[in-house]
């Protein structure tokens, strides 16, 4: 993989108060050698790979669940993506879906670092059997 | 440990991966090979003839390209995973943004492989997001030993 240049996308939970102003200029101290550009969800950062690294440690450690992160495969501002430029924006009715999952992931994230994890496997959705629906049926008659 | 993630574009699962030290494959840093190195107009869109090539190897010339085209990224980060986390019913997994035969096919080509993997349910609730990510956090702890 390429070491050269690394995109990281961050991304700010609804649940949180951080405004995406105040991420990048955030931001902007922690890592001297890396561009940022802010975005409506929050910022787009690119710089090297070990750069990127202690930026994204400083970030978690900074605002621990409420910033998000994933890698970009486009640069900032390419004219294939940027909205400036008219780009299309193919990933992005995905990170829209994904944003509004955020605050459950924030607050089950918050609950493990109070020790509060809880592993039991998934209760299994069946359909309402018929006579069920026959029981509600007639209680509403 | 390498960790393939299902959605493999997925931020929630990519984070999560990261978070809990490993290092995830997402479709974003093979994307980034293609932006970087291989003169197309609209990666992953365009593709080469190298693309088609790998793509037959994961399904067979029959299969409808959209598919062929997304093992031929999705295949080789399989191959290479030490583990996979997967989302179960993502809902942008299916439908103009995703494809429900290629979901198919990653789970197959991850069963083949053998590999530890992880499959979770999409959360619609707190509880539910909850076990999600317990059940991720011992998963990808238990990867260590």
């Amino acid at each position: 993989m390429s070491e050269e240049r690394e995109t990281r996308l961050l991304m700010i939970s609804p649940d949180s108060k951080l405004t995406p102003d105040q991420l990048v200029r955030n931001v902007h101290t922690m890592g001297p050698d890396v561009a940022v550009k802010e975005t409506c969800y929050g910022c787009l950062v690119e710089g090297s790979a070990a750069e990127m690294k202690k930026l994204i440690a400083l970030v978690r450690a900074r605002y621990k669940n409420e910033v998000f992160t994933k890698r970009r495969g486009f640069p900032l501002g390419d004219p294939r993506r940027c909205r400036a430029q008219h780009g299309t924006r193919p990933g992005f009715a995905q990170l829209e879906a994904e944003w509004a999952e955020l605050p459950l992931i924030q607050s089950a994230l918050d609950s493990i670092d109070r020790g509060d994890v809880d592993t039991r496997p998934p209760v299994e959705r069946k359909p309402l059997p018929v006579k069920g629906m026959k029981e509600i049926c007639e209680a509403f008659r | 440990m390498k960790v393939f993630i299902d959605p493999p574009n997925s931020m929630i699962l990519f984070d999560l991966v990261e978070r809990f030290g490993h290092e995830p494959l997402s479709a974003m840093a093979v994307i980034q090979e293609k932006v970087d190195n291989i003169e197309v107009d609209m990666p992953p869109m365009n593709i080469t003839l190298e693309d088609v090539i790998k793509g037959l190897k994961y399904a067979g010339v029959e299969v409808p390209s959209g598919i062929r085209g997304r093992l031929s990224v999705w295949g080789p980060m399989i191959e290479s995973a030490d583990a996979a986390v997967v989302i179960d019913n993502a809902p942008f997994a299916f439908g103009c943004v995703g494809c429900d035969r290629s979901n198919e096919m990653v789970k197959y080509l991850i069963k083949r492989r053998g590999i530890p993997s992880l499959t979770v349910g999409y959360p619609t609730t707190a509880d539910e997001a909850k076990v999600m990510v317990s059940r991720i956090k011992e998963f990808l702890g238990g990867l260590k030993q």
